[in-house]
C-alpha cells in the first residue's frame, strides 16, 4: 500500500509536469514580467533600464490613454446590451422549435467561429465608401469608417453581427432548460404569451443573463482584430479600443514600459469583472477533491 | 401554417440573410476579375468566374501562410490536448501532496485575460532569442489549457471508479488505463475541446502579428491583414484572401456543426 501511494505521487507529478511548466512560464510569470516592465524603459531593441514611476506618471496623465478608456467603455456599452437583446430575441424565435430551426441555429453561429480579422476585412469592403456593397445599394457615398461620429457605432455593429449567434445559443439552452410543467402551469392560469415571457421565462433566465453579460463585457473589452482591420483606431482615435492602444504603444511607438502600465490597468479592470464571474461559476463547477 | 409561425419563419429568414449575405458577396467577389470589378457595379455576378485572384494570392505567399497556419494549429492541438488530458487525469484520479493547492493555482490562471500576456510574452520570447520562429507561435499554448483541464477533470471524475479498478486488477498501468479506459469513455468532450482549440488557433491574430515578421512564419490572418493594407482598393484579391482564411473553418463547421454548437454551450469559450 505504501508502495502504491509512492507510485501515485510520482505518476501524479509526472503527468502534471508539462502543464505546470506551461502555467507557470506562460501564464503566471508574464504577470510578474509585466509588473516589472511597468517600471522599465524598453524600445523593443535596445537595453532595458529602470525608470521608476515615469511610465505610470506619463500614462496616467496621457490624454490618448484616457480617451482610449472612454472609447472602450462606450464600445462595451453599445455592444453588450445590443447583442444580448438581439440574442434573446433570436433564441425566443428558435425556442418555438418549428421544423428547420436547427438549421437557423447553426447558421447564426457561423460569423462567430470565423476569424475576426477576416470578418473585419470583409466588412471593410462592404462598408467601403466608393466600391463597397452598401454604397452601391444606396447609390450614395457614406464614410462609415472615417466619419468621427459614425466610426464607433459601425465598429460596434460589426462586433454585434459577429457575436449575436453565440449569445443566442446560451439563451436558447436556458429557455429549453425551463421545465415545461412551469410553462404549462402558467398557461393554465391564463397567462398570455407575453406574460409567460415576462414573468416566467425572463426570471428563470437570470443565470444565463449573468453569464452572457459578464463574458460579453470581458471579450468586448479586449477586442483588437476588428479595429485593427476596420479603422486602425481612427478617425482621431475615436475607435482606439484599449487592446489596440496597448498594441500601438508597444509595437508602434516602441514604448513597452508604457504599454505594460496600460496592460496592468486593463488587467485590474477585467479582474473585477472576472472575479464576479468565477464567484458565480463556483456554484456550477465542483471543486470537491475527495 | 399559422400566422404566428409564418412570422417566426420570416424573422428567422431575415436573420439568416443578414448573417449569410456578407459571406456570399465576399465569395462572389473573390471570383470576379479585377477589370470587371472596376468597371461594373460591385454587386454584378462574376462573368466569367475567374481564379485569377487566387493565383494572385499564391504569388503573394499565401500557400506558405496556409501551411504555417495548419502546422501551428495541428502542433498546438495535439500537444495541448495531450498535456491537458494527463494533467486532468492526475487531478481527477491520483492522490499526491499539493494537489489541492496546484488545482487552485490552475483555477486562478483562468482570470488572466489573453491580452494581458502579450507584452510580457514578447519580452520573454525576445530574451530567449525566439522572435520570428515557429516555436514562438506555438510554445505559449502547447502545454495544456487550464480551462480544458477543468472540463476534462470533471468528466474523468464521472467515469465509474470500478471500471478503472477492474483494469488495474487486470494488471493495467496508468498509461493503459488512460488510453484504453478513460479516453474512449471521454470521446465527446475530447471532440469538443479539439474543435474549440482548432477554431481559436486558426483564427489567432494578435500574438502571431507581434511575434513574427516577414514571410517565413506568417500565418493566414497576418497575411490577410498585410494584403489589405498593401492593396487597399484591390477588393477582388482581398476577398480571395478572406475566403481562404474563412473557408477551411466553414468546412469543419459544415461537417461538425452540431458538435460545435454543443461545444460552445458546454465550454462557453472560443
Amino acid at each position: 500500500m505504501q508502495r502504491r501511494r509512492f507510485r501515485d505521487i510520482v505518476t501524479g507529478y509526472a503527468l502534471l509536469a508539462p502543464s505546470l511548466f506551461g502555467v507557470v512560464l506562460f501564464l503566471l510569470l508574464p504577470l510578474l514580467v509585466v509588473g516589472w516592465l511597468s517600471v522599465q524603459h524598453w524600445d523593443l531593441l535596445g537595453p532595458i533600464r529602470f525608470v521608476g514611476a515615469d511610465n505610470w506618471r506619463s500614462v496616467l496623465t496621457d490624454a490618448d490613454f484616457g480617451r482610449s478608456l472612454l472609447v472602450t467603455l462606450a464600445f462595451v456599452a453599445l455592444v453588450v446590451p445590443l447583442q444580448t437583446v438581439l440574442g434573446l430575441l433570436a433564441a425566443t424565435l428558435l425556442a418555438a422549435e418549428l421544423p428547420g430551426t436547427g438549421f437557423f441555429r447553426t447558421l447564426y453561429v457561423l460569423p462567430w467561429i470565423c476569424s475576426p480579422l477576416a470578418i473585419a476585412v470583409l466588412w471593410r469592403w462592404i462598408l467601403a465608401p466608393t466600391d463597397g456593397v452598401i454604397s452601391t445599394v444606396l447609390q450614395r457615398r457614406i464614410e462609415w469608417l472615417t466619419d468621427p461620429t459614425l466610426a464607433l457605432p459601425v465598429v460596434s455593429a460589426v462586433t454585434v453581427w459577429t457575436n449575436v449567434g453565440y449569445v443566442t445559443l446560451f439563451f436558447l439552452a436556458g429557455i429549453l432548460a425551463i421545465p415545461t410543467d412551469v410553462l404549462n402551469a402558467a398557461r393554465l392560469d391564463g397567462a398570455t404569451g407575453w406574460q409567460r415571457f415576462r414573468h416566467v421565462i425572463l426570471p428563470m433566465l437570470r443565470p444565463t443573463f449573468f453569464f452572457v453579460l459578464v463574458t460579453g463585457i470581458v471579450s468586448a473589452a479586449q477586442v483588437f482584430d476588428t479595429v485593427y482591420a476596420l479603422t486602425g483606431g481612427g478617425p482621431q482615435g475615436r475607435t482606439d479600443l484599449i487592446a489596440h492602444r496597448i498594441y500601438t504603444e508597444a509595437f508602434g511607438a516602441a514604448a513597452v514600459g508604457r504599454a505594460a502600465v496600460m496592460t496592468l490597468i486593463l488587467f485590474a479592470l477585467l479582474l473585477g469583472v472576472t472575479v464576479v464571474q468565477h464567484l458565480y461559476f463556483r456554484r456550477r463547477v465542483s471543486y470537491d477533491l475527495t | 401554417m399559422t400566422s404566428r409561425n409564418a412570422g417566426i419563419y420570416a424573422l428567422l429568414t431575415l436573420g439568416a440573410l443578414i448573417t449569410l449575405a456578407p459571406f456570399g458577396l465576399g465569395l462572389l467577389t473573390s471570383f470576379t476579375s479585377a477589370r470587371q470589378f472596376n468597371t461594373e457595379s460591385a454587386l454584378s455576378l462574376p462573368h466569367p468566374p475567374t481564379l485569377a485572384n487566387y493565383a494572385g494570392l499564391a504569388d503573394a505567399g499565401f500557400g506558405r501562410a496556409l501551411v504555417v497556419t495548419a502546422l501551428m494549429t495541428s502542433v498546438i492541438l495535439v500537444s495541448q490536448l495531450t498535456f491537458s488530458v494527463t494533467a486532468a487525469y492526475a487531478f481527477a484520479r491520483l492522490d499526491f501532496p499539493g494537489r489541492t493547492v496546484l488545482f487552485w493555482l490552475y483555477l486562478a490562471t483562468l482570470m488572466v485575460p489573453a491580452t494581458v500576456t502579450v507584452v510580457p510574452l514578447y519580452l520573454m520570447m525576445a530574451e530567449a532569442g525566439l522572435r520570428n520562429t515557429f516555436w514562438a507561435l506555438v510554445l505559449p499554448f502547447m502545454f495544456g489549457s487550464p480551462y480544458a483541464i477543468f472540463l476534462l477533470r470533471e468528466y474523468f471524475r464521472s467515469i465509474p471508479a470500478d471500471l478503472i479498478r477492474a483494469a488495474r486488477i487486470d494488471g493495467a498501468g496508468t498509461a493503459d488505463v488512460l488510453v484504453h479506459v478513460v479516453l474512449p469513455a471521454s470521446r465527446s468532450i475530447l471532440v469538443t475541446l479539439a474543435l474549440i482549440t482548432v477554431v481559436s488557433q486558426w483564427n489567432s491574430f494578435m500574438w502571431p502579428l507581434v511575434i513574427t515578421s516577414g514571410a517565413p512564419w506568417r500565418v493566414l490572418t497576418v497575411a490577410t491583414a498585410g494584403l489589405q493594407s498593401q492593396f487597399d482598393a484591390q477588393w477582388t484579391l482581398v476577398m480571395a484572401a478572406t475566403t481562404v482564411a474563412i473557408v477551411p473553418l466553414i468546412v469543419v463547421f459544415a461537417a461538425l456543426g452540431r458538435h460545435i454548437v454543443r461545444s460552445i454551450v458546454v465550454t462557453g469559450i472560443k
